[in-house]
């Protein structure tokens, strides 16, 4: 492990809509070290997109943000934006999810790693479509000089993926953030799709947002698990995994199709008014009288192993 | 087919209807019409024959170019719009090209900056100037730029000194000059709408975050991907605004006594000319069907989707 | 946005003061609008606000009154359009097959019939008054709205709730009216103000083309006749502006109110993914 290359601190989202502000994001603190992978769990909902969105801030302009966030120690949040359009693809790339609708339809694949060539590498023409056919190559793309003058529709799901991978890495940035890169491929796509990315993780710092806990398993060094906008438990795979702290993680754990799969009762809280205690609360079995109504922290549970819950408190 | 099944339509359609065209147009002329000129009349017109056997004859005849006789030109009726439709391209392509390009440019740009200043006034500024009507729009700007400015002529499509010098390009520009600015200022807000609401869909593709993630500045980002997207169902849409033009036409026309097929439209209304109204029908509806044939035979170049030749649009 | 809901109510009070004027023309208006009431073409005074026109016929009473043809010209047509859309819209979205097939195809064929020339045809033949112009416009007009609300009920017909219905063995007509009615309604009432704003328009220009029911007074009418009979040469602003700005205005508040609907039923709110 090295120094910390980002550290998000109190990261706080607020969506305004039409029925109130949707808490998307309740004080997030997380530090990501050079050349770790972590694995940022939650379900549909829980807050990991939003996270790596507002890293690299793509969020919607009406967007409440609050908190800071350190890369390289410059807070993003207030770095004008010039500056900012020079970090993105460049220091900081991101895989999004939807491949089927990431990549524009009415240009060719090449052209549009290209484009990302051209703007922070300055290669020019010829040349960038050389590299552009060169990362496709290295994503495994079969036939990559024909394919790099394909329009998207004509790649496969999985192509698309590995294509937008191939973007991401297209500078060779030193922070990567994948958000659900395996959603809606099948078991042997998928496979091919993390070992590709047990190779690209090497060297860098990958952010790795998925619901998949397998995934997960395969690629971090660590792992982070959300909850309606907070996080409930973070620290190594291993003791995240096998030795679960939160009654949350547990559940969700459990309800894995190899481990019996138990559902957790109930669902997620509305976040425009969350719980006002511990938000797994209203759907916690262990719970106690306090947790009704006061907000637990994060406390320690093991070695760099902390958990959200008042069992621990 | 289309056309043909156009055709046969206003065919039915007009000899569903109570009294016939020759009635009509006679009683424009006579108080009580003599019954020997109806009769000249409807054997002149074919109109004593079945009408199964004026169906057949009438679709034949405007296929081969024969679209009838004009009552108050006394000429074929194919010649006389034809003649005047010339004129009414004259100033039909030059507005709604310049509106296509206006309506595109500011309707992007106002749709890719919503809520911002630009787009608030702008989209206001739209809905006020496409809720005047386009008759009244043509007036007032007859009133102010002609009459009160006295900056371009009344109307009329050159000046009387052509009667010398023969007609003169500079001079007919001049009298196309406000048509075209009002037929322009009537198509215009149909574009920007449509694109403005095009560009707001496109602006929440995932694409566009893509182009965002990659470090392009917003500019670009407009330039390179969204504009060419939201442009793609402009292609189709355009092409069926092009009936309201031929609208605005009749009143721009009338009103600028621009001698096109608007104002043969309000000719022909005025002296009851039915054959000729229903033969200005019918090329208005061959305007619009060609306008769409077109606009499917470029949709396949531009949208990367739909292979060319194959007329699956996914 | 601010302004939003000022803009809805605001455009609301024009059109509601519209239908007072339309409703209280006989108090409101001095004169009849057909008899002479004074010298011909006479500046505005005291006892005519807007002069009189070379009938000698008093132009505010005119404007007054003619605000009654303008408002049936558009709000019946919207009605006429709004329904047969509705009905048919939502039979052929529902049924889908053979009858979707069919109604989508004949609409196909009307639709390259330029709308208001085929008007403009068809008023010759049957000279209607302004009720039988308004059915006709809104039958021709309703064609747009069949499309747009069948493609509606189309995505409406294989929704969940639609489909968990049927499975409990409702017949389709109540479906139709108990479940996909309701959804379409909001598209059917912004569609309604926007056919009125239209119809308002076209009818007037009918009128303006001449063409107009002889029997009533309608703006367009009155714009004819001023700029046929000097309104423009002579500068006669009080005969040639004001039903011009009557029809603006009652065509501005209903767009107005039609976009703020729009934006009321669908705020293109859309949260990011969370």
């Amino acid at each position: 492990m090295g120094d910390a290359l980002l550290c998000v601190r109190g990261l706080k989202v607020g969506f305004p809509t039409v029925d109130g502000v949707v808490k998307a994001s309740n004080a997030v603190d997380l530090t990501i070290q050079a050349g770790e992978t972590l694995a940022l769990l939650g379900e549909t909902g829980s807050g990991k997109t939003v996270l790596g969105m507002a890293i690299l801030r793509l969020l919607q302009p009406n967007t409440r943000i609050e908190g800071e966030i350190l890369y390289r120690g410059r807070d993003l949040l207030s770095l004008p934006q010039e500056e900012m359009q020079k970090i993105r693809g460049r220091e900081i790339a991101v895989v999004l999810q939807n491949s089927g609708t990431s990549l524009n339809p009415v240009l060719r694949v090449g052209d549009q790693i290209a484009e990302a060539i051209t703007l922070h590498r300055g290669l020019k023409g010829a040349e960038a479509e050389a590299a552009a056919v060169e990362l496709l190559e290295r994503v495994r793309i079969a036939d990559p000089a024909r394919m790099a003058r394909e329009y998207p529709h004509r790649f496969s799901g999985g192509m698309r993926e590995r294509a937008l991978i191939a973007l991401a890495l297209a500078c060779s940035p030193s922070f990567l953030i994948a958000d659900e890169p395996t959603r809606g491929l099948d078991a042997v796509t998928k496979h091919e799709i993390l070992a590709l990315f047990s190779e690209i993780n090497r060297g860098r710092s990958v952010l790795f947002i998925t619901h998949d806990i397998e995934a997960a398993a395969t690629l971090a060094t660590r792992v982070a698990v959300m909850y309606a906008g907070e996080i409930v438990e973070i620290g190594p795979v291993d003791a995240v995994l096998s030795s679960p702290a939160h009654p949350y993680t547990r559940g969700l754990l459990e309800s894995l199709p190899a481990r019996g799969m138990r559902p957790i009762p109930g669902s997620a809280p509305s976040l425009i008014a969350p719980p006002s205690g511990c938000r797994f609360f209203p759907r916690c079995p262990c719970s106690v009288g306090r947790c009704e109504t006061e907000h637990p922290g994060l406390v320690p549970v093991g070695p760099g192993h902390c958990a959200r819950c008042m069992l621990y408190d | 087919m289309a056309f043909g099944i156009s055709v046969t339509i206003m065919f039915v359609i007009l000899h569903l209807m109570p009294g016939d065209y020759i009635t009509l147009y006679l009683e424009g002329i006579y108080v009580i019409a003599p019954p020997e000129v109806v009769l000249a009349y409807n054997q002149a017109y074919g109109l004593d024959r079945p009408l199964i056997d004026q169906y057949f004859s009438y679709f034949l005849g405007v296929l081969q170019g024969d679209w009838g006789y004009s009552l108050s030109y006394s000429r074929p009726v194919l010649d006389v719009i034809s003649e005047k439709l010339v004129w009414t391209l004259v100033i039909l392509l030059p507005a709604t090209i310049l509106s296509i390009i206006a309506g595109i440019a500011i309707g992007a740009y106002s749709g890719w900056r919503r809520g911002s200043k630009a787009d608030v006034t702008l989209l206001n500024g739209m809905i006020f100037l496409r809720a005047i009507p386009s008759y009244w729009l043509a007036l007032m700007i007859l009133l102010v730029f002609a009459f009160y400015l006295d900056l371009f002529p009344l109307g009329g499509y050159v000046s009387l000194s052509a009667l010398d010098t023969g007609i003169d390009l500079l001079d007919v520009m001049n009298h196309a000059a406000l048509p075209i600015f009002t037929l322009f200022f009537f198509s215009v807000t149909g574009t920007y709408y449509l694109m403005r609401n095009s560009m707001l869909m496109t602006a929440g593709e995932d694409y566009i975050v893509t182009a965002r993630a990659k470090g392009l500045d917003d500019m670009t980002i407009l330039r390179q991907h969204a504009l060419k997207n939201a442009m793609l169902p402009m292609v189709t849409r355009v092409a069926l605004q092009c009936a309201g033009m031929l609208t605005g036409s009749i009143f721009v026309e009338t009103i600028f006594s621009w001698p096109g097929i608007g104002m043969l439209t309000f000719e022909a209304l005025q002296v009851r000319d039915l054959p000729l109204l229903q033969g200005i029908l019918l090329m208005d509806t061959l305007i619009v069907i060609v306008a769409n044939i077109g606009a499917d035979m470029i949709y396949p170049f531009v949208d990367p989707r739909v292979e060319v030749g194959s007329d699956a649009r996914a | 946005m601010p302004g939003r809901n000022a803009a809805l109510y605001l455009s609301l009070g024009v059109v509601l003061v519209y239908c007072a004027v339309a409703l209280f023309a006989p108090v409101i208006a001095p004169f009849d609008p057909f008899v002479i009431s004074g010298p011909p073409l006479a500046p505005p005074d005291a006892a005519h606000l807007l002069g009189t026109n070379d009938l000698a016929q008093d132009i505010f009473s005119r404007l007054i009154w003619g605000t009654r043809a303008t408002l049936i010209l558009g709000f019946l047509g919207a009605v006429v359009s709004v329904v047969m859309g509705t009905t048919v819209g939502i039979v052929a979205g529902y049924y889908g097959g053979r009858i979707d097939e069919a109604v989508m195809r004949f609409l196909d064929v009307m639709m390259t019939i330029p709308f208001f020339p085929l008007l403009l045809v068809l008023t010759i033949f049957l000279r209607p008054g302004i009720y039988v112009t308004a059915v006709i416009m809104g039958l021709l007009g309703g064609l747009g709205s069949v499309r747009i609300i069948r493609s509606q009920v189309l995505s409406l017909a294989v929704a969940d709730f639609v489909v968990g219905t049927k499975a409990l063995g409702a017949r389709d007509g109540y479906i139709m009216a108990r479940h996909i009615l309701p959804n379409v309604l909001p598209l059917v009432g912004v569609k309604f103000v926007t056919s009125a704003q239209h119809f308002m328009l076209v009818g007037i220009g009918l009128g303006f083309l001449g063409m107009g029911d002889p029997n009533v007074v309608d703006w367009g009418q009155m714009i004819e006749r001023a700029s046929k009979n000097g309104g423009i040469v002579l500068g006669l602003w009080w005969w040639l502006i004001p039903p011009g700005l009557a029809v603006t205005g009652i065509s501005l508040a209903l767009a107005w109110f039609a976009y703020a609907c729009e934006e009321r039923i669908n705020p293109r709110f859309q949260v990011m993914r969370v």
